[in-house]
């Protein structure tokens, strides 16, 4: 009986949630689509399907499986009506292999799920301009900072840890007011708290220390209710970039004990500056992290890197460092990337053979010796539409490294994509 | 000895002022050249097509705004396809006194990118393009000789060498340029790095739109590398309603 009344609940609430869709399918089309076509503005559409098949030579303690699938098609569309508005909107729909998917067949919009939802709603967002002013609202990505090995101040932009190494953005929803002036932009942004997805605890991009049994299930979450703000003035000049950043929200990394996984309050101040010279282009970006939770660490994150390019190569190499202000955390489990990528040496080397291939090799190795990461490349169009990429990673080190932890995660890629 | 003197000073005085001349009449020709060429605005789409010794490998397709013209100019190259590029801008601000200032925008990664002056012998995109050949080439930031008279597609043209002004970071050490004597316009650019010639851009399918004569097609050639690109404008038009605001960084990432 109580099986029936939920399975008739269920109907009942997946009927709305089809009626709501259908509902803002006919708001997007008579909203966008037609007056798009009536009026004869433009409507632009880019999109891809994509198969990834993963291998990994070595079991994992916790995951047997060596061999995973994944699948990815993504379409993206963006009107203008009218000159002043702007309309983005993108969808992913997704399956794998190896449970990296959640079974539900609903969009998802807020990119909360444990699991890589089915169907998610990439983008959604419109943008108003009127001279100097520009308001994007919506689900959108916004990217903060100029470094490319590790970007302390990029707060808006959580992402996908699935794989801890090839991840991938995640959309935050919110707005964003911007002002150009001559000399830059001033830019103010409030969202709604999106967290980073992190690995699954079955599965082998999460290793737990070994006197840490492993949890039955995903642990629970707690999501913070506050907003995301932050303001960015960004200079763009003759001779030097620069920006300075100011940021008051959560982390999107999470504390991680026995209770769950919180998302601690954040505050950021930082800024980053790209001088390019007759040799090289210097870049380098820094941040402060304070907190209000008693468990969580205060500290610096800095990066130094330098570019250069020469011929058809594509140097970039830089120090990624971190230094601890106010060490509060006693948590033995942690998962935070970005502070896990510093104290580290870190370089990419690409080379463009033609038009249509490509080679790149990168690595990062700290500066104690405990962990090393190499990756290499290659990437080969064929026609308009199609290009596969072959990459293997090779993973090294102790147990206690941040990346040394993946030692039994060195893994081969082959995907193939189709664009259109 | 100061007959001797006097005689070698007034040949030295000749030739100087012949070289003054020369080199006159050659920025007159390039000023000339560039003022035919003036417009508010420039639009055209553009079919870019790669071809290495084997053959054509490769094509892609831009749209092309440009607001002012020569040092003044600000310009927005967007590309089209193939799929996987579609959304790619490059913004180049043009200076009258040194290089540009280029920023690349890349959807898939969300940011943009200052392509600093030591980046731009890089080929665009893999083509035989680099940054710089995209640049708006003012009269002022080079000097100029005449090198002679010659013809290019049965056309009569000038020989001009340019060479660089200290103030524009250039790759190139010098180059030739071919001017038509018939419309002013540009025939060939051969550029050199020291005494090799290394890329040359051929004009061809010269037309008169709006009153500018312009080439329809140009195809640079890498002359290290035997490989050439051939990019076709369609769509041309001059002087359209372009506004200040769409040339900026933010303007950019719009798709």
């Amino acid at each position: 009986m109580t099986t029936k009344a939920t399975s008739t609940k269920a109907t009942k609430t997946q009927n709305t949630r089809r009626q709501y869709w259908f509902c803002a399918f006919r708001v997007f089309v008579c909203f966008v689509v037609w007056p798009t076509v009536a009026w004869g503005q433009s409507l632009t559409q880019r999109g891809f399907l994509e198969g990834t098949l993963v291998g990994y030579p070595q079991e994992a303690p916790n995951d047997p499986t060596q061999v995973v699938d994944d699948f990815l098609a993504r379409e993206e569309v963006f009107a203008s009506p009218t000159p002043w508005l702007r309309l983005a909107g993108g969808l992913d729909a997704r399956a794998n292999s190896h449970d990296q998917v959640e079974d539900s067949w609903a969009v998802d919009f807020t990119d909360r799920t444990i699991r890589r939802p089915r169907f998610s709603i990439r983008r959604a967002a419109a943008t108003l301009t009127h001279g100097p002013f520009t308001l994007d609202a919506g689900k959108q990505f916004i990217r903060w900072g100029r470094a490319d090995v590790v970007t302390p101040t990029d707060r808006f932009a959580p992402r996908d840890f699935l794989n801890v190494f090839d991840n991938e953005l995640l959309g935050v929803t919110g707005v964003r007011g911007t002002v150009e002036t001559g000399a830059g932009t001033l830019e103010a942004v409030w969202t709604r708290f999106t967290p980073s997805r992190v690995p699954l605890v079955d599965q082998r991009w999460t290793v737990l220390p070994p006197d840490v049994p492993p949890p039955p299930g995903p642990l629970p979450r707690v999501y913070p209710d506050s907003p995301q703000v932050g303001i960015r003035w960004n200079h763009t000049g003759a001779g030097v970039d620069w920006s300075a950043s100011y940021f008051d929200g959560n982390n999107y990394l999470p504390n991680i004990d026995a209770t769950g996984l919180s998302f601690p309050p954040m505050h950021m101040a930082g800024g980053d500056v790209a001088l390019p010279t007759a040799w090289l282009t210097i870049k380098g970006e820094a941040a402060y992290f304070a907190s209000s939770s008693t468990t969580t660490d205060e500290y610096v994150l800095y990066v130094i890197q330098l570019e250069r390019q020469t011929g058809e190569w594509v140097f970039v190499g830089g120090y990624a460092g971190e230094a601890v202000t106010n060490l509060r955390s006693t948590t033995p489990v942690t998962f935070a990337p970005d502070r896990g990528m510093t104290r580290s040496f870190v370089g990419r080397a690409a080379y463009t053979i033609d038009v249509n291939r490509s080679f790149a090799l990168e690595a990062a190795v700290r500066t104690s010796g405990d962990g090393e990461y190499v990756k290499a490349e290659y990437s080969r169009a064929y026609g308009q539409h199609w290009r596969a990429t072959v990459s293997a990673v090779g993973i090294g080190g102790h147990s206690d490294d941040f990346l040394g932890q993946y030692h039994r995660n060195s893994h081969a890629t082959a995907s193939l994509r189709y664009s259109f | 000895m100061n007959r001797r003197t006097g005689r070698v000073g007034l040949v030295g005085m000749l030739l100087l002022s012949a070289g003054v001349v020369r080199a006159q009449d050659a920025r007159q020709i390039i000023t000339e050249a560039q003022k035919r060429t003036d417009a508010k605005s420039q639009r055209y789409e553009g079919l870019l097509q790669v071809f290495d010794a084997k053959g054509k490998i490769s094509d892609k397709r831009w749209s092309f705004e440009r607001l002012g013209s020569h040092g003044q100019s600000k310009a927005v190259l967007r590309f089209t396809a193939p799929a996987e590029v579609k959304g790619v801008a490059l913004l180049i601000v043009n200076h009258p006194d040194r290089a540009s200032d280029q920023w690349m925008w890349t959807p898939a990664i969300e940011r943009d990118r200052r392509i600093a002056l030591q980046d731009r012998s890089t080929r665009f995109f893999g083509t035989d393009f680099s940054f710089e050949d995209l640049e708006e080439r003012d009269v002022d930031q080079y000097d100029y000789t005449l090198a002679g008279d010659d013809s290019i597609d049965g056309a009569a043209c000038w020989k001009i060498q340019s060479t660089p002004k200290q103030s524009k970071s250039s790759q190139y050490t010098k180059a030739f340029v071919w001017v038509r004597k018939d419309t002013y316009a540009f025939a060939r650019i051969e550029n050199y790095v020291k005494d090799q010639a290394v890329r040359r851009l051929n004009y061809s399918d010269i037309q008169n739109v709006q009153g500018i004569w312009t080439a329809r097609q140009m195809e640079m050639t890498d002359l290290r590398r035997n490989s050439r690109t051939r990019l076709t404008l369609d769509k041309l038009e001059y002087n359209v309603p372009l506004k200040e605001d769409d040339f900026t960084l933010l303007a950019i990432r719009r798709p």
